[in-house]
C-alpha cells in the first residue's frame, strides 16, 4: 500500500523517466538508442500505472502494465528486425540519415 | 518502506540519465537493463508480484538480450557526444523540466478522479476532485481509494490469482488480441528478416582462392 507521502515522488519519478526517454529520442542519432529510449518511457508508464494501483487499491493497473509490456516486447522485435533489414543493405545506423519516408 | 521506494527511485532515475547521456551503445543498455531491474524491485515494492516476475521475465530475460545481442551483430560506432546546445537538446530540457513539474504541483495537489464528488464543490471539476484531502486535512474519509477494499484483502488469494482473475475474466478479450498481437509481430519480424538471413551469393572462385590460402598457410 503505497503511503500519501509517496504518491506524488512515484508519480515525479515517472514523469521524469517519461520526459528524458523523450528527450532521448530526439537528441540521440542511432536507432537502437531511440528504441531504448522508447522503452525507458513505456517504462514509466508501467511505473505510474502500477503506482496508480498500489494508492487506489486496484488490480487493473497492472492488467494494463502487462499489456504495455507485451506491447513493448512486440514493438521491440519488429524494431529490431527493421534495424538488422536496414544495417544488412549497407546503410549507416543514423536516424538523420533514414529520412526517405519525409519524401 | 517509505525511504527503500525513495532510495530505488532515485536511482531509477539517475540509471535512466545513464540510458540518455551515455555515448557508447553498450552503456545505454546496461543502463537500461539496470532501470528495469530497479523498476522491477519498486514494482515489488508495491505489491506488484507478479509484474515483478514479469518485468524481470520480459525485459531483463529478453528484450534486453537482445538489444545486446543487436548491439554485438551490428556493432554501432560510439557516437559524438549528441547535440551539446542544440535546440532540440534546450527545449528537451525545458520539456523535462515544465512536465515534472506539472506533474508533481498536480499529485500534490491530489488531482484524483473521485466518483462520490458532487456538484456543489467549487473545486469539484467534472468529476475530478481538486486538493480535497489538503483542504480538509481529513485523511479517514479518503475519497481516492474508489475501490474501496484494502490491498491486504484484495491480495488475500495471492496477487497473481487476483491479476489473473482480472486477466481472465474481465479483460478476457484484450488478453486475447494481444496474442493476435505477438503473432502478427513475429510474422513481420520473420518476414523483415527473411531476405538478410541468405546472404550474398556464393562466389565458387573466391572461396577456391580463400581455401588455396588456407592450405598455404598450414604448409
Amino acid at each position: 500500500m503505497l503511503s500519501q507521502a509517496m504518491f506524488p515522488w512515484l508519480l515525479l519519478t515517472a514523469a521524469f523517466l517519461f520526459t528524458l526517454g523523450a528527450l532521448g529520442v530526439l537528441i540521440r542519432r542511432n536507432p537502437l538508442v531511440v528504441f531504448m529510449c522508447i522503452e525507458l518511457m513505456l517504462n514509466a508508464v508501467n511505473l505510474a500505472l502500477v503506482g496508480y494501483s498500489s494508492y487506489l487499491n486496484s488490480e487493473e493497473g497492472q492488467v494494463f502494465a502487462f499489456m504495455v509490456i507485451v506491447v513493448a516486447a512486440a514493438e521491440v522485435v519488429v524494431g529490431l528486425g527493421l534495424l538488422t533489414r536496414v544495417f544488412s543493405i549497407g546503410r549507416e545506423l543514423d536516424v538523420d540519415d533514414l529520412d526517405e519516408m519525409k519524401q | 518502506m517509505n525511504v527503500l521506494l525513495a532510495i530505488l527511485l532515485i536511482l531509477a532515475a539517475i540509471s535512466a540519465l545513464g540510458v540518455v547521456f551515455s555515448a557508447q551503445t553498450i552503456y545505454s543498455a546496461l543502463s537500461l537493463v539496470l532501470t528495469v531491474g530497479l523498476l522491477a524491485v519498486v514494482f515489488l515494492v508495491l505489491n506488484a508480484q507478479f509484474l515483478f516476475v514479469v518485468q524481470l521475465i520480459v525485459y531483463a530475460g529478453a528484450v534486453m538480450v537482445l538489444f545486446v545481442f543487436i548491439i554485438a551483430l551490428l556493432d554501432p560506432a560510439a557516437e559524438d557526444r549528441p547535440r551539446l546546445l542544440d535546440l532540440r537538446l534546450i527545449l528537451g530540457v525545458l520539456a523535462v523540466a515544465g512536465l515534472c513539474t506539472a506533474v508533481f504541483i498536480a499529485a500534490r495537489n491530489n488531482v484524483t478522479y473521485d466518483t462520490s464528488c458532487t456538484s456543489q464543490a467549487a473545486t469539484c471539476m467534472h468529476g475530478y476532485t481538486v486538493g480535497s484531502l489538503a483542504a480538509t486535512g481529513d485523511t479517514t474519509a479518503d475519497p481516492f481509494h474508489t475501490f474501496g477494499f484494502p490491498q491486504a484483502a484484495v491480495n488475500q488469494a495471492g496477487n497473481v490469482q487476483t491479476v489473473a482473475n482480472q486477466l481472465f475474466h474481465t479483460y478476457v478479450l484484450p488478453f486475447e488480441i494481444t496474442s493476435l498481437l505477438l503473432l502478427v509481430a513475429a510474422i513481420g519480424a520473420v518476414y523483415l528478416t527473411r531476405r538478410a538471413a541468405v546472404g550474398p551469393k556464393r562466389d565458387p572462385q573466391a572461396e577456391q582462392r580463400w581455401k588455396d590460402d588456407l592450405v598455404e598457410g598450414i604448409e
